[in-house]
């Protein structure tokens, strides 16, 4: 028998952080993983994605590099060493994970846990059984893909996020069924490694709550590219073939058949809680069956708390460790709470998308009186130096101080643009004090200023409307 | 079940209190209405009855910490539940323990101008930030907006609750510790040590402070003092100067109304009172304590003495109610009795102005061109200036002066 303050199940970006903060504050904390350290995003999500997109927009620019007078005679993807780099990369990531836990005095179990009472983890690992009496649980462990009726998995045509990471080869034809984030990722990225990618979303655009204007830079994108995308469409049947499948699409303007090498299904999410016995200890969950919190992680049942996806969307990592760090400040007595005012949002498609606070849409809904600026890319020294002019910068503010609401970002580098903004909001900034900034030029995030000083009625590099 | 006891409402203006003593530690089982914990509120005491029976499973507020009214400060469980763990088997849902919250977190609207450090202070703190008047541009809230929010603030009227005090101990006794070298003694700011200094810069941040001090020819009142002594001895109390004053004071304070009032600076208002509840700051082993005098300008001096003498008793024996000690409007203190001149007394916030009284002394007096040997004595009035101004001020004094020395004029007012 285990004696702990803490015991956190699920090692992601949630529970290890959370595992952490723990063991720093003292408290006697063991961590259970039935998988790999790292969870989905070191594993399955954020980071080899971000390895293979890296990969993929590296051999797309060099294949379209004629124009910069960058020739090359045979360029490509040798899809074996690219996951053999990728896994180097998880691995230094996940042994980054290890050292940290043991270096903070974290105990880690790998096995698989289970919550068997108030107070009660049972952890199954390959030596056998080992029981832990713990002040407080944590439950850290996240979501898997959701499965389609019809749509199954089966691990060879019909694939999830984390098998498209595992292809040894792109796919002649690819399916994605869902446009939102996963899937847009993986619809860029397999397109510009030579897949002729199909996009089938139910809803009406892309990326369903973003910014429309945001999204139609990117789904230009993909088609100037040789893309389809359906909307308000859906994937009827599948009947698998020798070398893939034959998929019947309904669309509004009719149906169509499409013979594809792999379909990809990437609708959602939901909380992977099987092990945890929630109802029987009688912690609560909303009707996805994602876990109930306030905000300081805890569930309604005392010793129980909740980080990261498990607690449901938006599903981020940052945001899990966020939470992890909150909850076990508060099992440490300490007044900790989740009180940020925004998520960041970062989609590594092409371009990318990032997002912070209200959009447009939201802001006015709020009964805000909204200004909205733009700077496009186009008009960028540092866009156009690096050839990727594409997108534009959008702050939504307060018409009547200038307070900084929400910002979207389309174009080159917008994931690393946005904590500039996420920032500003935090800090209560108004588009004069972005504008008053000095902002390094030649710098993407120039285009942050030009678009604040738009919105303070001062634009220099573009006319006044 | 387990009951989560919070520290209730101790009465009219009390926002928190010290955690002084423990009557109970974890584990022990306690019957309803034994004493559970005393707390140090506004210069009292409170002796807080356990409010059920069953065991003490965790004490929130250790002694020596400030709780909140409304803060959970003990955990009892009185035994209605299954305990929290059993052997094996899952305990069934429905007997699932509900903790407060439910409600799904609630992220700072975008129009809460603080910075996430601000955020964490109020937090900390215990202060909510939506509450706080922010006093930078746009309403951005500070770090001084969030702490001066946090200090307690005085409430409006309120029932004190029934509740037994307790003679207070003395502070810091038993909290010394010697440092390393022994040169110095650390002794921690507790309990009624801890209520004065705050107290006392509150007024001096607070109060624009100035004192006025004059000197009164006495003699004809301490002959009339002992012309009352026979009368007051027959009805069993003692007669003192200070009813005889605090009789003079109730013409002046209606003739200057604005020397008893206070400034609500929240709302910018300064209130004048109508009625004249006086302060008698009293000397006790334990510190100073201000017990209150109600509606002195309908009672006579032998009600005043009687009950002068009585709360001053009361005070020494630390057995003052928080009524007692709340709602004055005007303050006077005694700080001739040791010696000195005169002082320079404190206002007790948020009153404007106290009165120091001092020795009565024969002292050498020209009068009508001689000199002449009478009983005098200084009064120092110490006052907000932000409510009214020296001049105000001066004459106020004068007329406080010219009642003690008419003792026709103060006899009309004393019976």
């Amino acid at each position: 028998m285990r004696q702990a303050d803490v015991t956190v199940i699920g090692a992601g970006p949630g529970g290890y952080v959370c595992a952490i903060r723990a063991a720093q504050l003292g408290l006697a904390t063991i961590i259970v993983e039935s998988d790999k350290l790292g969870g989905e995003c070191v594993n399955y999500g954020c980071i080899p994605s971000k390895s293979l997109i890296t990969v993929s927009r590296l051999y797309d620019k060099v294949r379209e590099g004629e124009k910069f007078g960058l020739t090359a005679s045979k360029v490509n993807v040798d899809f074996t060493q690219l996951q053999k780099w990728k896994s180097e990369v998880i691995d230094k990531l996940v042994a980054g994970v290890e050292f940290l836990l043991k270096g903070s005095n974290a105990t880690i179990l790998m096995g698989e846990a289970e919550i068997v009472g108030r107070g009660k983890v049972r952890v199954t690992t390959l030596d056998g059984v080992e029981e832990i009496e713990t002040k407080n649980v944590v439950i850290a462990t996240g979501t898997k893909s959701v499965q389609l009726s019809g749509l199954e998995f089966d691990g060879r045509v019909v694939i999830g996020s984390k098998e498209a990471l595992e292809l040894t080869d792109a796919p002649m034809k690819l399916l994605v069924v869902g446009g939102g984030a996963i899937g847009l990722e993986f619809a860029s990225m397999y397109q510009k490694l030579g897949s002729e990618v199909t996009v089938v979303e139910i809803m009406d655009q892309l990326m369903p709550g973003s910014d429309p204007e945001v999204v139609r830079v990117v789904q230009r994108k993909l088609e100037a590219k040789g893309g389809k995308v359906h909307l308000k469409s859906k994937v009827l049947s599948v009947t698998k073939t020798d070398h893939g499948a034959t998929v019947a699409v309904e669309t509004p303007e009719g149906g169509f058949l499409l013979d594809v090498d792999k379909v990809l299904v990437s609708v959602g999410r939901k909380p992977r809680t099987e092990k945890m016995n929630l109802e029987a200890i009688g912690v609560l969950t909303n009707s996805a069956g994602f876990i109930n919190t306030n905000e300081k992680m805890q569930t309604n049942v005392p010793g129980f708390y909740a980080v990261g996806d498990v607690r449901g969307p938006p599903l981020l990592a940052h945001k899990a460790s966020k939470e992890g760090v909150v909850a076990a400040e508060c099992m440490a007595g300490m007044k900790s709470a989740a009180d940020w005012k925004v998520i960041p949002e970062t989609v590594f498609c092409d371009p990318e998308v990032a997002s912070v606070g209200l959009t447009e849409a939201k802001a006015v809904q709020a009964g805000y009186n909204v200004k909205k600026s733009r700077f496009q890319f186009a008009a960028l020294g540092r866009a156009l130096s690096t050839g990727e002019p594409e997108g534009f910068v959008k702050i939504v503010s307060k018409a009547e101080d200038g307070l900084v609401l929400g910002v979207q970002i389309v174009g080159p580098d917008a994931s690393n643009l946005i904590s500039e903004v996420a920032l500003a909001i935090e800090m209560g900034a108004t588009v004069e004090d972005i504008a008053l900034t000095i902002h390094p030029h030649p710098t993407l995030p120039e285009a942050i200023m030009e678009a604040a000083e738009t919105a303070s009625g001062r634009p220099i590099h573009q006319l006044k409307t | 079940m387990v009951y989560e006891f919070k520290l209730p409402d101790l009465g009219e203006g009390v926002a928190e209190g010290e955690v002084l003593k423990w009557m109970v530690k974890e584990g022990d089982s306690i019957k309803e209405d034994q004493p559970l914990v005393e707390v140090m509120t506004d210069k009292v005491n409170v002796q807080i009855p356990a409010p059920r029976t069953g065991t003490i499973s965790r004490i929130l507020a250790k002694e020596g910490d400030m709780a909140k009214v409304g803060q959970i400060i003990v955990v009892i469980d009185d035994g209605s539940a299954p305990p929290a763990s059993p052997p094996t088997p899952l305990p069934a849902p429905q007997q699932a323990l509900s903790l407060p919250p439910q409600s799904p977190p609630v992220q700072p609207g975008p129009d809460i101008l603080a910075t996430p450090a601000t955020r964490r202070l109020a937090r900390e703190l215990g202060v909510e930030i939506g509450t706080v008047r922010g006093s930078g541009t746009l309403g951005r809230i500070t770090d001084d907006d969030v702490r001066g929010a946090a200090s307690p603030q005085p409430k409006v009227a309120a029932q004190a609750p029934a509740m037994q005090s307790q003679e207070p101990r003395a502070p810091a006794q038993e909290q010394r510790v010697p440092t390393q070298g022994a040169k110095e003694e650390v002794v921690a700011l507790r309990g009624m040590r801890r209520t004065i200094a705050e107290h006392m810069a509150k007024s001096k941040q607070i109060v624009a402070q100035v004192t006025h001090v004059d000197e009164a020819d006495l003699t004809d009142l301490v002959q009339l003092r002992e012309a009352f002594k026979g009368s007051a001895a027959k009805r069993g109390v003692r007669l003192t100067f200070l009813p005889f004053i605090i009789k003079a004071l109730v013409p002046a304070l209606k003739e200057f109304p604005y020397v008893n009032s206070s400034m609500d600076e929240a709302s910018g208002n300064i209130i004048l009172k109508k009625y004249y509840n006086i302060g008698v700051a009293t000397d006790t082993p334990q510190g100073l304590v201000v017990p209150v005098i109600r509606d002195v300008d309908t009672k006579d001096i032998f009600d005043l003495a009687g009950e002068i003498e009585k709360v001053a008793v009361r005070a020494r024996e630390g057995q003052l109610t928080l009524e007692e000690v709340k709602g004055s409007t005007f303050t006077v203190t005694n700080v001739g009795a040791i010696g000195g001149l005169f002082a320079t007394p404190i206002v007790n916030y948020p009153e404007v102005a106290i009165l120091g009284l001092h020795k009565i002394a024969k002292r050498p007096i020209v009068r009508g061109g001689r000199v002449e040997v009478r009983d005098m004595t200084y009064l120092s009035l110490s006052f907000d200036h932000r409510v009214f101004d020296g001049s105000y001020a001066a004459r106020f004094a004068t007329r406080v002066i010219e009642m003690l020395q008419d003792t026709k004029k103060l006899l009309a007012e004393v019976v």
